[in-house]
């Protein structure tokens, strides 16, 4: 799998890993089942602090694109695939939002106005 | 043009392999059917290691037939996975079947002559001399083969431009990208797993006194080493990230060799087979290294003033090998 990291970005650390990870699972690098490099390999190669590495898989954990096993590290999730897809698409909205002026409060009364 | 010129080496290659293994077999059997007029009918074959008396026997015509025997097999399991691999895994042909030959060939001529004469074979002496000589001389031989023909097969390489048809992979201004990939082979897992129970039943019988340790013993520890080294070569880990390529073996990710971007000439992907390469597991070929766990997709680099290739057996080999040409121009422009 290839992972790609903007090194000009200026989000914390752990959310370029989380968004690097789920870019790789949206465009299909890594399929349901497949187990990724441990945070150890991915710390290492990105040159990253595990710690903040770690920080990323559990938040996609808890997005519920990667399932850790016991034994069998860390996973692609079943379904990750439009899972991951669809939370790009959130956040390039919000992005677009914000620079059109909208807050992410407004952005929640918007969608919360439509019917 | 280059084409031609490889394929006359093949076959003068494969000539001479043929010449070799017919000429040490026609020898090896006719020695002593040559002298049977001046031999005892059995011949003193086998001396233990502390005395100058025989200890083992063999009649004429077994004396004759055994080492030709063994010889022919050996060259056969040698030179049968070569055919199918091609000319590029030469060298082994040289390095193995020539001190293999002289040692056999020593070892017959020696029997002869200590059998030389003699009313019975009880009274054939050591011939230790002779057996020194043999074993330097083969030692000789084996080196000399190597470095000649690996010398012969290195020249053309070494005109080679190594940029020629490497693929590159674009990396966007201020990307940072790096590339995993990952094989297994079941088998050897399986074949880890299995070893390793044995070797934990032998400790237990072991531990319990439940049979005499002494081949209990050496089972264990076969079986131990055994399904390590399974477990090591069972699984790799490839990775080309800005410290240049890192291959690790086995769970633990270790050992592992790595490779800076500088470091490398050039990488690319090939399709290897095992019978290219002389089976699974880390092997040693006319190739260069391999670690062959499947047969297709290998990534292969040439290490930097180096004449022979590593190469490791990992799924997605092209992006892998073009992620790596780019960080080395990448590296050579910054």
């Amino acid at each position: 799998m290839l992972l790609s990291l903007d090194k000009t970005d200026t989000r914390p650390l752990h959310e370029q890993v989380a968004g690097a990870v789920r870019r790789a699972i949206a465009e299909g690098e890594c399929a349901p089942g497949d187990r990724l490099p441990s945070a150890r390999d991915l710390s290492e190669a990105l040159d990253v602090n595990v710690n903040t590495v770690l920080r990323a898989l559990r938040g996609l954990r808890d997005e519920g694109l990667l399932e850790f096993r016991r034994g069998r590290g860390v996973t692609v999730a079943e379904g990750a695939r439009p899972h991951s897809e669809l939370q790009i698409r959130v956040g390039e909205l919000l992005a677009e939002a914000a620079r059109l002026g909208y807050s992410r409060t407004d952005l929640i009364d918007m969608i919360r106005g439509l019917p | 043009m280059r084409d031609g010129t490889a394929t006359r080496a093949t076959t003068t290659g494969g000539a001479v392999t043929a010449l070799w293994t017919a000429g040490v077999t026609v020898v090896l059997a006719g020695m002593p059917l040559l002298a049977r007029d001046r031999l005892p009918d059995r011949l003193a074959t086998h001396w233990g290691l502390d005395g100058e008396v025989p200890d083992g026997s063999m009649p004429l015509w077994a004396a004759s037939l055994f080492p030709a025997l063994i010889w022919l097999v050996t060259a056969a399991a040698v030179i049968v996975p070569l055919l199918r691999a091609g000319p590029a895994a030469h060298p082994w042909t040289t390095a193995v079947l020539l001190p293999m030959g002289i040692v056999l060939t020593g070892a017959q001529a020696a029997v002869i002559r200590s059998n030389l004469d003699r009313a019975d074979w009880h009274e054939a002496r050591q011939p230790t001399g002779w057996v020194v000589a043999i074993l330097v001389a083969a030692v000789l031989a084996g080196v000399a083969g190597w470095l000649l023909v690996s010398r012969r097969r290195g020249t053309p390489d070494d005109t080679a431009t190594p940029d020629e048809g490497a693929p590159a992979l674009d990396i966007p201004k201020g990307r940072r990208l790096v590339w995993f990939s990952r094989s297994a082979n079941p088998w050897l897992q399986l074949l880890a797993a299995g070893t390793g129970l044995v070797a934990v039943g032998a400790l237990v019988a072991l531990v319990g006194g439940l049979a005499a340790p002494g081949s209990l013993w050496s089972l264990f520890t076969g079986c131990a080493v055994a399904s390590v080294a399974c477990a090591i070569f069972s699984s790799v880990q490839a990775r080309v990230s800005e410290r240049g390529l890192e291959v690790s073996f086995g769970p633990l990710g270790w050992p592992g060799r790595r490779w800076a971007p500088g470091d490398i000439e050039t990488a690319r992907m090939e399709v290897r087979r095992p019978a290219e390469v002389g089976g699974w597991g880390y092997r040693f070929s006319g190739l260069g290294t391999t670690v062959m766990l499947r047969a297709g997709e290998c990534l292969v680099v040439r290490p930097r003033g180096r004449r022979s290739d590593f190469a490791v057996s990992v799924d997605d080999a092209e992006r892998g090998a073009a992620l790596l040409n780019a960080l080395r121009t990448n590296g050579k422009r910054g």
